[in-house]
């Protein structure tokens, strides 16, 4: 159970990040890997609370307590073998969760010191630094980082074949958390993925400052050599790819994970002028240095404001610093969140307060409470943005000849003809995740709307769980 | 652990677990710490259970079956009670092969983790889990009914998930008896039924110990202090209007800080005969919790853990026990005395005989409460759910006519306004919430309680954590509101105006059609139902019990002393005595610790020459300024829980015998005395100076146990003393005379070392005791051991806890008030 008193002795420290002049000169992950002395004093902290409120607030449901106390133990390679028993990807987690973990930590009470600092910290969307809670996170990445590079992550293949054949259509990471667990427990499982290559938004969205892509191609090999088949280029349901009932007419089973691709557009006058772009459109190309950006996605010497205060809107943010832009501004229409939990928002409840992300840290300017009513341009093309503040009435007009729109997204683009949705529009299932539809199934972002790669993995995994004892009956 | 006890408790001579010892090895773990894990483990269970040998624990079959079919039991557990039916053989084979097939599906993962002790997401239900105690927690610091609401709905959804008996019932409310809500009783009547849990000061901090004390008092409930004693400056009202004390005041076999002041600073003496949630185990403080305020309300060596011993030294019969209720109505005429009692099987015949012992009130505890602090082997397996002991105890008094003479309180693992309706329609009349008061002020069940390390604040003593304390008084009153409120509609819809119409009506619970395989062959008529032969006996409490201080001796001295108490000048009173004046000086004690609080009387005040042979008890609860002279015998318990003031016992006038031959005083002695000097003119019984902490005695001889579990104070045996002596003591010092050498055989040397009188001071202070003593008793034994005192002092065996020493000496090397202690383990 960690060290008594660890979290007396011992405070909450999580691993640095590169300067930031030395992070926006190249396109490489922000965070440092964390001394793995350090790292044990912080799995020491956990105290393996009677009620681990992590444990309630991980989607996963990680074995916390189980995992920070086999490092405390040093015993690590038990500690991956845990940790990889409900997650499917550590790896990813461990730089790109939010942490919903942390923020529910015993150790995460503190009302009057509840501060989100200045600085957003670990690598992926910035968590909100919390005075006391366990480095869950962190941990995550130490185990599996520790693990690759030790070589005991390797293909599980099953040792028996059922014969069932699944089709999962989408290669983001519920899909592949999904095909993942299928496939090891001996179902064949095919994954129809239509970009060029797999991994949905990890691959073509999440910018290689957050996750380098050698570590998804890492987790592919594996995958693959477990004999998850993936099938790029395919796109179900268009006319060029096999169709929905196709595929359920060829599978014991059909997992739709396809993702909430329609973004929120902004419908105000000027937005045809030349010079906008929505954020998916201008993040989806690999940012390599080695790669240039097509023209219309390079922002170098630009005046860049992007819409949308969210961790998207973020990661357009550190994508223009890192390609040069003369100047950014980023502007949310809401107000900005209390730098404390308000009484309403209550621990162990995610946190809804100030955050700053690493991308922030690295520069930019922040606006609120700030609508947009209209475009200005020349000869067609973007020269200023006005608004109004929405504290004092003031109109405001801002220049800007590059428009990023990380407005967010709305659903699903394209679903399997006659699947129920839900009244957002995304494709409705029960608690097993089965849809109206027989042997179809929907998880991730095409089931719950834009959300996060936990909530991806775990649905994933559940799913998987759910087909696999369906199969069986 | 539970399966080793349960097979040896079943009879059988040898277990060999072979898979376990094979994983053991599989694990690369030590077999022999395992076994010794699981020897430990028995010793506990046995001594939690009073058993002292294997061979009388083997085949004693002490269990309850909870569940169990009666047919099932019969053949393979011949004997054991069951009392509500349940599963035969076939439901656990079911659950057998769905653990298999789930072990060894392809793809399984290792084994699930469980969530036995701690809860798991995927695991074992817990009743606190995440979503009560964040629900609870934001309810009441908002202030917000639908929040509450909601949190009671998942309290009492889960119950029937199958988790309590009361979840398997609902409670019959039909449309047409309803009343308007107005017409019910107002919510201050029912908060006054409320009562928090018996939590020492000690396990946990000031600041919620405190919390819980205000707010009860504010709603005019009652808040207990637990066993730890309790602060002096919280007698007193603060400016605001709010009073700290803790209305509840408990004596349990530990006796920590149990004085007259804290006595008669109650409305309620609690003699706790166990815990519910930790049947037959005493309470045990880690000396990392105790510093210097928790050992001074104590009286106790800060830094020494401190053990309550598992029983009442002064209780072994329930005559025993009606002794003790005397002493405490005598201390406290106007308290209230109540004994707390677990659920068990025969728990109502326990208590009705608490009933006869002129008790007022029956506390029964069920298995759910308990502090994080309990250990694993007390979490499961060991105690009842409060239903099952609630409906005996109401049967068994209602039955033997007892019902109207005391009041049922109940608690373990209450939360929700449902939860109290059942236990009133069980019998209920007052009811105790401990955790869930304890989560209100902000406990998140970290199971912390024993390491000192609770980052909330409330089970520890250290100063930085319990700076992060953030419970109020008002979270808690809020609580105890809502729970009220819920009450009241309840009520509404039975058609009750009041809450005590309600109890021991039984029959207004209806078993729920139950589709779960294991539910399905439960049998409630034996907890429901009232035999129709009782249903016109009265089913709640009605007379009070009859007053027992009409005759006591102290009356006379109380209006002789009256001006000596308000400050007049000393009293000196003589006055015969015999064997039917019981705890003379226990009255008196009581009135001048209310009339003058924890400081008494100037030594000399008052002296009480009496002459004859005295009752039980003589100067119990004594406090400082009141000496008892008697020249005679004195019966068992002389001087029990004294706290100050002087005792001096010699043969009567003229006696022939040789006095360090004779006894002079009986049994226990001294027994959880805090202060206060005893000297005897002769041999006392079994069991002297058990768990004192403070008082200095003289004696000629003791028998067996002498100086048991003591903790402080000083005791100078002039004669042999008997086995077992200083077992588990942990504080204090004896000096024992011990020409012909037999003391180290005698000696239980577990805590203890023995040696020679030291230093100077050791010497000054058994020289000067021993002078005191010839003084005041004018003992031939004490005068030849003063004549030849350089030769004698050389033949004394100084007896010294080996951890005491270790603070003592790590005391004097430190200032006072930079004490750190070193903390053994
Ligand atoms: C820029 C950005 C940054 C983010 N950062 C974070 C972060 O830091 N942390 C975090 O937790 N979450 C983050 N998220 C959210 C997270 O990425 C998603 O919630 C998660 O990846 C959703 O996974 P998914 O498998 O449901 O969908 P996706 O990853 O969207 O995968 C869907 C896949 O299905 C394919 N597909 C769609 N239709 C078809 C079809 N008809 N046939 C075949 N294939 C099809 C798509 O090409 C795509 O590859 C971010 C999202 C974005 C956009
Ligand atoms: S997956 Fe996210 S929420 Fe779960 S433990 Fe890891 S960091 Fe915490
Ligand atoms: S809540 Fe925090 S301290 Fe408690 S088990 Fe989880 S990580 Fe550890």
């Amino acid at each position: 159970m960690g060290k008594v008193g660890g979290f007396i002795a011992w405070e909450r420290i999580v691993p640095g990040k590169r300067p930031v002049g030395e992070r926006l000169a190249d396109w490489r992950e922000v965070t440092v890997d964390e001394d793995p002395a350090e790292t044990t004093r912080q799995a020491g902290r956990c105290m393996d609370c009677g009620i681990p409120f992590c444990h309630q607030g991980c989607p996963l449901g990680n074995p916390i307590p189980e995992f920070a106390d086999l490092v405390w133990q040093g015993r690590w390679s038990e500690a991956y073998r845990r940790l990889a028993a409900s997650n499917e990807m550590p790896e990813m987690t461990g730089r790109l969760c939010p942490a919903p973990c942390e923020s529910a930590c015993v150790l995460a009470i503190a009302p009057a010191e509840l501060r989100a600092l200045p600085t957003g910290e670990a690598g992926g969307v910035p968590s909100l630094v919390l005075p006391g809670a366990v480095t869950i996170e962190a941990l995550e990445k130490a185990i599996a980082e520790r693990a690759f590079a030790e070589g005991w992550v390797v293909p599980r293949p099953p040792r028996v074949r059922t014969g069932k054949r699944v089709a999962v259509v989408g290669s983001g990471l519920a899909g592949l958390a999904a095909a993942a667990r299928l496939n090891r427990a001996g179902h064949v499982a095919v994954v129809y993925e239509a970009a060029a290559r797999p991994g949905g938004l990890l691959r073509y969205g999440i910018p290689d400052f957050k996750l380098e892509k050698h570590v998804l191609d890492r987790r592919l090999a594996v995958l693959e050599a477990e004999g998850v088949e993936i099938r790029c280029g395919v796109t179900v349901g268009a006319p060029d790819g096999p169709s929905w009932e196709q595929l359920r007419a060829e599978h014991d089973a059909v997992i739709v994970a396809t993702g909430a691709p329609r973004a929120r557009e902004l419908d105000v006058p000027g937005r045809d002028l030349g010079g906008a772009v929505l954020a998916m459109d201008y993040l989806t190309e690999p940012r390599r240095s080695s790669v240039p950006p097509a023209a219309s996605h390079d922002v170098r010497g630009k005046h860049v404001i992007v819409l949308g205060g969210g961790d998207i809107g973020s990661d357009c943010l550190g994508t223009a610093l890192r390609q040069g832009a003369a100047s950014v501004v980023q502007i949310e229409l809401q107000p900005a969140p209390p730098p404390d939990r308000s009484p309403a928002n209550a621990w162990p409840a995610w946190p809804l307060v100030f955050r700053t992300s690493s991308s922030q840290e690295e520069g930019g300017v922040r606006e609120f409470a700030f609508r947009t009513t209209h475009l200005e341009g020349q000869d067609g093309r973007l020269v200023a943005l006005h608004g109004t503040r929405l504290d004092s009435g003031a109109a405001v007009r801002l220049p800007c000849d590059a428009l990023i729109l990380a407005l967010g997204f709305t659903g699903p683009t394209a679903t399997p003809p006659g699947v129920a949705l839900d009244e957002r529009g995304n494709i409705a299932t029960d608690a097993s995740y089965a849809t109206s539809l027989p042997g179809l199934y929907g998880i991730g972002d095409v089931h719950r709307g834009a959300s996060l790669i936990v909530w991806a993995l775990a649905e994933g995994r559940d799913a998987a769980i759910a087909v696999d004892a369906a199969l069986r009956r | 652990m539970h399966d080793i006890a349960l097979l040896v408790g079943y009879g059988a001579a040898a277990v060999n677990p072979y898979l376990a010892l094979d994983t053991v090895t599989s694990l690369r773990a030590d077999r022999a710490r395992y076994v010794q894990a699981l020897e430990d483990g028995l010793l506990k269970v046995m001594s939690k259970n009073g058993i002292s040998t294997v061979q009388s624990y083997r085949g004693a079959q002490i269990f309850e079956a909870v569940g169990l079919d009666a047919e099932l039991v019969a053949r393979w557990f011949t004997g054991t009670p069951t009392r509500i039916g349940g599963i035969g053989l076939a439901e656990p084979g079911d659950e057998a092969r769905v653990r298999h097939a789930r072990g060894f599906a392809p793809g399984a993962d290792g084994l699930p983790v469980g969530g036995l002790y701690r809860w798991r997401r995927d695991g074992e239900l817990h009743k606190w889990n995440p979503a009560t105690v964040a629900t609870l927690q934001d309810a009441v610091r908002r202030a917000d009914r639908t929040r509450f609401d909601e949190f009671e709905r998942l309290c009492d959804d889960e119950e029937r998930a199958l988790v309590t008996l009361r979840g398997l019932w609902t409670i019959d409310e039909p449309a047409a008896v309803a009343i308007p809500l107005e017409e019910v009783e107002p919510v201050a009547a029912i908060v006054a039924r409320f009562v928090t849990g018996a939590m020492s000061f000690g396990s946990i901090s000031a600041e919620a110990h405190e919390t819980l004390a205000i707010a009860m008092n504010r709603l005019g409930g009652r808040s207990n202090s637990g066993e730890g004693g309790e602060e002096a400056h919280r007698f007193e009202v603060d400016a605001n209007g709010d009073s700290r004390r803790s209305a509840i005041k408990q004596i349990a076999s530990g006796r920590f800080g149990v004085t007259a002041h804290y006595l008669v600073n109650a409305d309620d003496l609690q003699i706790k005969i166990a815990q519910g949630a930790k049947p037959g185990e005493g309470g045990q403080l880690p000396g990392a919790k105790i510093d210097e305020r928790i050992a001074k309300a104590r009286s106790s060596t800060p830094g020494v853990t401190l053990i309550s011993p598992p029983p009442h030294h002064d209780i072994y019969s329930i005559e025993d026990l009606a002794q003790l209720v005397y002493d405490l109505t005598a201390v406290n005429p106007r308290a209230r005395v109540s004994v707390k009692l677990v659920s068990e099987a025969g728990v109502g015949t326990i208590a009705a005989g608490v009933a006869k012992t002129h008790a007022a009130c029956v506390v029964i505890a069920g298995y759910e409460g308990g502090t994080g602090a309990a250990p694993l082997s007390s979490l499961k397996h060991a105690g009842l759910p409060w239903e099952l002991g609630l409906a005996e105890a109401q049967h068994v008094l209602v039955e033997n006519r007892l019902r109207d003479r005391v009041r049922l309180q109940v608690d373990g693992g209450l939360r929700t306004s449902r939860d109290v309706i059942v236990a009133a329609l069980l019998g209920g009349e007052e009811f105790g919430m401990a955790t869930a008061s304890l989560v209100a002020t902000g406990c998140v069940m970290l199971r912390k309680c024993h390491l000192n390390t609770c980052s909330v604040g409330i089970a520890t003593q250290d100063p930085a954590l319990r700076a992060k304390y953030t419970g109020t008084a008002e979270d808690v009153v809020t609580y105890f509101t809502f729970v009220a409120e819920g009450v009241r509609r309840h009520l509404a819809r039975l058609g009750a105006r009041t809450l005590g119409e309600l109890v021991g009506h039984a029959d207004r619970l209806r078993v729920r059609p139950l589709a779960h395989a294991k539910a399905a062959r439960l049998d409630f008529r034996g907890v429901r139902g009232v035999p129709a032969h009782h249903v016109a006996l009265p089913r709640s409490f009605a007379r009070a019990q009859p007053w027992d201080l009409a005759d006591h001796l102290d009356h006379e001295l109380l209006r002789r002393a009256d001006a000596t108490i308000s400050g007049g000048a000393p009293v000196a009173i003589a006055l015969p005595v015999q064997n039917s004046h019981r705890a003379v000086g226990t009255l008196l004690s009581g009135e001048i610790a209310r009339r003058t609080g924890a400081r008494g009387l100037p030594d000399g005040a008052i002296t009480v020459a009496l002459a004859g042979s005295a009752g039980q008890s003589l100067g119990a609860f004594l406090v400082s300024g009141v000496t008892l002279a008697l020249a005679g015998d004195a019966n068992d318990y002389v001087g029990k829980g004294m706290s100050g003031g002087r005792i001096v016992v010699t043969p009567p006038a003229g006696a022939r015998f040789a006095p360090e031959s004779n006894v002079i005083i009986g049994n226990v002695a001294l027994y959880g005395a805090t202060g206060g000097e005893l000297f005897a003119n002769g041999l006392a019984g079994e069991r002297f100076a058990v768990r004192n902490s403070g008082a200095r005695a003289v004696v000629e001889g003791i028998g067996d146990h002498g100086c048991e579990y003591m903790t402080g104070g000083v005791v100078v045996v002039l004669g042999p003393v008997g086995r077992n002596f200083a077992a588990g003591m942990s504080g204090g010092t004896a000096y024992v005379f011990d020409p012909a050498q037999t003391v180290r055989a005698l000696t239980n040397m577990d805590l203890v070392e023995l040696g020679a009188i030291g230093d100077d001071s050791d010497a000054w202070l058994v020289r000067e005791l021993i002078a005191e003593h010839v003084r005041r008793t004018r003992s031939p034994l004490g005068g030849r051991l003063l004549d030849h005192w350089e030769a004698m002092a050389s033949r004394f065996v100084k007896v010294l806890p080996t951890d005491y020493k270790r603070v003592l000496a790590a005391r004097r090397a430190r200032p006072a008030s930079a004490v750190h202690l070193p903390v053994a383990g």
